[in-house]
């Protein structure tokens, strides 16, 4: 398809370089800018892309002025902006997806991508002649800088970034910051102790590990509820709002090790009182409804005969039954 | 079986040699009770001596007097007795029928109770409009611009009912919340606790006496301050639409009772739901707001007092039905169609207009109140006090191959809920034979709520069902045994509220319950709320219902996702709906307005025909097994309530030998101790009389002029409405119909009412107060003809008259509702004093 539209229109490939330009602001029509739109794709899949990327960002400043419909360069000069930190925010959400480490090392580049999209929306006010925020947030169809922005704030609304982070988003909240050590020193303990140890023993043999981390665990695992209590409590328990999913994350996996890796928490079980109990319970209403039906008085019906005419041979049939 | 058959005479004649003695008795008995008078037998029974000769033996002492037929014809040849007075003495008659039954002692008097009875203790409501003089005379007096604001005033107390509906739900809901999170949260951390270190046991008995002390509380009120609020109040409501008069069922007292009762209940972790109760809390309301003031609190507020009889406060009862509904399922047509369905008899369109008025101001009301109480106002997402949750058709969509499936969901919830039903059935005989002490019903709900409590805490600690925590779903999460960050998916059945469990278990993602799971939790809860329903509690059975459906429907989803290997169709949360629906509509058997609530509450209307086929199957499934839940308790308890239609071979039963005779009449000026003497009769205790002609020729046609009921002759007795003084006293202001409405609807007792020796001897004219044109019918008139003008026009009473005008019998409702289509053909129920 990207061969066949870059041979067709191979004659215009100057054109459809700064039509190009264009796609990427978003400005012209869609019928016309999708054609063009196969013949860069088409180029960029030969081209090193790093390198067109670069070419354009050159371009847009020498070619971006010559048509009247053009985009402007303050314009061209804010989506290169939001381009790049984007850019840069994915990479850091992609790295750190798997431990999750979202919230701690990416909320920069969140901010940045925050206030990117801010000088564009500001960008409205400003000057009425280059309106940067109606050309670049809303004058097609498909409205990639809505999209993308979109996408970033719910994918951190949804990790619940938010609560680890102080009020104005400039670094982890303290009780984060205590956590994270926290857990640490608890994946540290961890290590320690299970050196000299492979997994492929009997999952109950780590008692070392439990004996020595115990106290480390508990601590971790204390915070992490007060935290949880604190988020809590300004919402009732229906719409419970989540810890942000580092904390989260990091609990998640410590937890997995303590009990299902190195088998650590055994509960007592009592099932011999609790069998007792709950038989003594589930006795009683027999012993009520036994009792009831000895003892209590049956409760009579008085009939009252009803006053007819003629009576109906059912009427004696059912109460022959009774007597 | 009655004699449909013409042969029935035939059969009798054998017995005319008995007949022929009793025509002797009459003399002895009177003999027995000086007083009597023998009124004149038939002439249609002297022309016909087989029809008289087919007196039972059961009715032998009642046989000549009832034979007696209009009570002022001519004096029968062989009674020696003088007349006392013009009235015909049917009460005496009364006296010495019992007395003879007494003195024979051929069938019990008494007999341990079974669902073929009707209760004496339930009387009809007179939706029927006397047009007496005092009522034509208001209605000249008020001009046209009066009536149109009577029209307004409907329409603000429909405004009225919705808005305190609404609120009543606000109140129930927020108050279960807290103190059901209260309660959990104290459980939780107990349980939390003992797992570290042991003593689990104890986790357990702090549950379970947590439980059966807050169900103590609730059911303490319920059974010592107002017994009428018990269950769901369901039934209840139905019989009042039905026309019947269900003793305190709209008092305050009684909403006050339910309100507090379903809180305690639900907190009190029984299988129940409060869905149910808020119907009836409705239904109080609306009966309370539109007379305009409280008897119980001695209020009058003095308004709203043309609505102050039974029609117009039937026509608001529904209205304040629906619009509990509405509020209990956010589901305000299906509240206006439940009002429909359970008293479509009397229905118009101007009033279904203002009942989905007011259903609908009640789920709006409670709508923004809810949402303003979740911190985001007019967000207006609970439109009721369960919400189902999305359902987003395009997940969840169904094809046309899943429709048999859902016809076969249909098929078990019927057998489920006609299982449920026979299973409560007997339980609740049990209960009403053996339990019926107060301090025995507290004592059984207790350990309901503790054997409730006992139950889930054996199978959460039986359970090895962990889930990783994921979204927000749990409300209550308890780890017990599971690994640390999982919680026992069990728990989040049995460990909730049980509305919250429902909604998980419709939207739970596939793979939050296994199989032995759902499985155990199913067939435990299904008995716990078999057992719960029933309980001197108040509280509904909605929720178990769909509780137990959704649990095996979900099973179901997940056996067929299995089956078919993961299809993408098969998804839990559909089946657990389906299910839902299906086992509701096998134990309450309601069609129509249950399927709009399903729909509504799901806000999902392609969901309508899939319910409506579940709800239809399950339907017919469980009517071929047992009736539904609230007709079997309506029955048990004995209600005259009076179905659609009559039995359908009841054509050959005739007016004559379905109605009550003789009757007890009045003379049109009747002499005041006469008419205290009937009044405080308690062997009879009528509720209205016909009146006839006073004529002191005793030999003359007495003829029916009118009809007046027992509350009026008692204002007219408490006003001294007597013709001598009205002479002696020209200033006395004359009785107005306000004042028959000022004594609505508790009529003082006739013991009450002071008349003295020199009063009884003066003379009452009752013209200008009885209703002047009854409805009557022949004495041939077909039962199903006489059921169909009763129904239709909710009568009282329906005098049947001979050819020359003469009374000769009573229709009353319990007449008519003996009749009844049994397993054998048509059975007759027996009166019973309860």
């Amino acid at each position: 398809m990207g061969l066949a539209a870059r041979l067709v229109l191979l004659p215009g490939l100057l054109l459809g370089l700064s039509a190009g330009q264009g796609l990427g602001s978003g400005r012209h029509p869609p019928p016309q800018s999708s054609p063009e739109g196969w013949a860069l794709g088409g180029g960029r899949r030969l081209l090193s892309l790093e390198l067109l990327e670069e070419a354009e960002d050159l371009s847009l400043a020498l070619l971006g002025t010559g048509l009247p419909g053009e985009l402007p360069p303050e314009c061209r000069e804010l989506l290169v902006g939001f381009a790049n930190s984007s850019v840069r925010l994915t990479g850091c959400l992609v790295r750190s997806a798997r431990p999750v480490r979202l919230c701690q090392s990416c909320y920069r580049h969140f901010q940045s991508v925050t206030e990117q999209l801010e000088n564009i929306t500001r960008a409205v006010g400003n000057s009425s002649e280059s309106n940067c925020a109606k050309s670049l947030l809303m004058s097609d169809r498909v409205q990639l800088v809505v999209i993308l922005s979109q996408f970033f704030n719910s994918t951190w609304e949804t990790a619940n970034c938010a609560n680890c982070l102080k009020n104005n988003s400039e670094g982890l909240s303290n009780s984060t910051v205590e956590f994270l050590h926290l857990f640490n020193t608890t994946l540290t303990c961890f290590e320690d102790n299970f050196q000299g140890q492979s997994i492929n023993l009997v999952p109950s043999n780590h008692t070392e590990v439990c004996r020595n981390c115990s106290q480390t665990y508990r601590n971790l695992n204390a915070l992490y509820n007060k935290m949880q209590k604190m988020t809590g409590q300004g919402s009732d328990s229906e719409h419970r709002t989540h810890l942000c999913i580092d904390v989260e994350d990091a609990m998640n996996i410590t937890r997995r090790l303590w009990s299902r890796t190195f088998n650590c928490s055994v509960p007592c079980s009592d099932t011999v009182p609790v069998i007792a109990v709950s038989s003594f319970i589930l006795f009683l209403p027999v012993i009520f409804y036994l009792s009831s039906f000895l003892h209590s008085k049956q409760k009579k019906r008085i009939l009252i005969l009803p006053k007819r005419i003629q009576s109906n041979a059912s009427l004696v049939n059912i109460q022959e039954k009774y007597s | 079986m009655s004699s449909p058959e013409p042969d029935a005479e035939r059969d009798a004649e054998p017995r005319a040699a008995a007949a022929s003695a009793d025509r002797l008795r009459p003399g002895r008995m009177a003999n027995v009770a000086k007083k009597v008078s023998w009124s004149g037998r038939d002439r249609d029974e002297e022309d016909e001596p087989p029809a008289a000769g087919e007196t039972t033996p059961l009715l032998n002492g009642a046989g000549p007097g009832a034979a007696g037929g209009p009570p002022h014809s001519r004096p029968i040849t062989h009674s020696p007795f003088l007349r006392l007075g013009q009235l015909s003495s049917v009460d005496l008659d009364d006296d010495v029928r019992e007395l003879e039954t007494e003195a024979t002692n051929q069938f019990p008097s008494e007999i341990p109770h079974n669902e073929k009875l009707l209760s004496l203790k339930y009387e009809s409501l007179d939706y029927d409009n006397c047009e007496n003089q005092l009522f034509l005379e208001e209605e000249r007096r008020i001009n046209h611009t009066a009536f149109r604001t009577v029209e307004i005033k409907r329409w603000v107390i429909c405004a009225m009912i919705g808005i305190l509906t609404g609120l009543v739900a606000c109140f129930i809901d927020i108050v279960v919340e807290k103190l059901a999170g209260l309660k959990f949260r104290v459980v939780k951390d107990n349980i939390d606790k003992f797992t570290e270190k042991g003593g689990l046991s104890f986790s357990l008995l702090l549950w379970a006496i947590l439980n059966s002390s807050v169900v103590m509380v609730g059911s303490v009120i319920v059974a010592f301050i107002e017994p009428v609020a018990a269950g769901s109040g369901i039934p209840q409501i139905k019989c009042y639409l039905n026309g019947v008069k269900v003793p305190h069922v709209v008092r305050l007292k009684t909403l006050l009772i339910k309100v507090c009762g379903v809180i305690l209940s639900v907190v009190g972790g029984l299988a129940v739901g409060k869905e149910g109760p808020m119907i009836h809390s409705g239904a109080v309301i609306a009966a309370g707001i539109s007379q305009g003031r409280s008897t119980s609190l001695k209020r009058d507020f003095k308004i709203f007092e043309y609505f102050r009889r039974d029609t117009e406060k039937r026509d608001f009862v529904s209205a304040g039905a629906a619009a509990g509904v509405s509020a209990a399922f956010g589901a305000p047509v299906g509240g206006v169609l439940f009002s429909l369905e359970e008293g479509a008899s009397f229905w118009n369109q101007f009033l279904t207009w203002r009942i989905f008025f007011a259903s609908m101001i009640s789920t709006f009301t409670l709508n923004s109140i809810l949402s303003f109480y979740h911190g985001n106002p007019w967000d207006l997402s609970s439109p009721g006090l369960i919400n189902f949750g999305r359902f987003d058709s395009e997940k969840l969509g169904y094809t046309f191959q899943e429709i048999p499936i859902f016809i076969v969901m249909g098929v078990v919830g019927g057998i489920l809920g006609a299982i449920f039903n026979a299973l409560n059935y007997w339980l609740t005989m049990f209960r009403i034979r053996y339990i019926h002490r107060p301090c025995l019903q507290v004592i059984e709900a207790m350990l309901v709520a503790a054997v409730t409590a006992a139950v889930g805490f054996v199978m959460i600690y039986c359970s090895s069902d962990c889930q990783p925590f994921q979204g927000d779903s749990v409300a209550y999460p308890l780890q017990l045994f599971c690994a640390d960050g999982e919680y026992n998916s069990m728990a989040t059945a049995f460990f909730n509220t049980p509305e919250k469990s429902v909604v998980s278990l419709f939207h739970n993602p596939p793979g939050s319950y296994n199989p032995m799971t759902l499985g155990m939790f199913t067939l435990m809860y299904f008995f716990l709320a078999c057992w719960t329903y029933g309980l001197t509690v108040s509280a509904g059975v909605f929720i178990p219902s769909l509780l137990i459906g959704a649990a095996w429907g979900r099973l179901f989803g997940i056996s067929l996702a299995y089956l078919t290997s993961g299809a993408i169709w098969a998804d839990p949360g559909k089946y657990a709906l389906m299910g839902a629906a299906a086992q509701l509509g096998g134990i309450v058997r309601m069609t129509l307005s249950l399927t709009v609530i399903m729909m509504e509450a799901t806000g999902n209307v392609t969901y309508g025909f899939p319910i409506m086929l579940a709800l239809m199957t399950a339907k017919i499934v469980g009517d071929y097994f047992v009736e539904g839940l609230y007709d079997m308790h309506i029955q048990l308890q004995s209600v005259p309530f009076l179905h659609w239609e009559a039995p359908v071979t009841s054509h050959s039963l005739t007016a004559r030998e379905v109605m009550s005779a003789p009757v007890t009449c009045l003379r049109r000026i009747e002499k005041v101790g006469t008419v205290v003497d009937i009044l405080s009769d308690t062997s009879s205790n009528h509720n209205g009389f016909p009146v006839v002609e006073s004529s002191p020729d005793p030999t003359q046609v007495a003829g029916l002029r009118g009809l007046i009921l027992r509350s009026q002759l008692i204002v007219l007795l408490k006003h001294k409405v007597f013709v001598e003084r009205a002479n002696l006293t020209l200033v006395q202001r004359r009785l107005k119909l306000k004042d028959f409405r000022d004594a609505y609807p508790r009529f003082p007792p006739i013991q009450s009412i002071h008349v003295s020796q020199d009063e009884r001897e003066c003379m009452m004219d009752l013209t200008e107060f009885m209703n002047p044109s009854p409805y009557t019918v022949p004495q041939e008139a077909s039962l199903t003809r006489v059921f169909k003008l009763f129904r239709a026009l909710g009568l009282r009473h329906l005098v049947v008259v001979d050819n020359h005008n003469e009374v000769v019998g009573l229709v009353t409702r319990k007449d008519l509702a003996r009749y009844r289509l049994g397993k054998e053909g048509l059975e007759e129920l027996s009166l019973a004093q309860t």
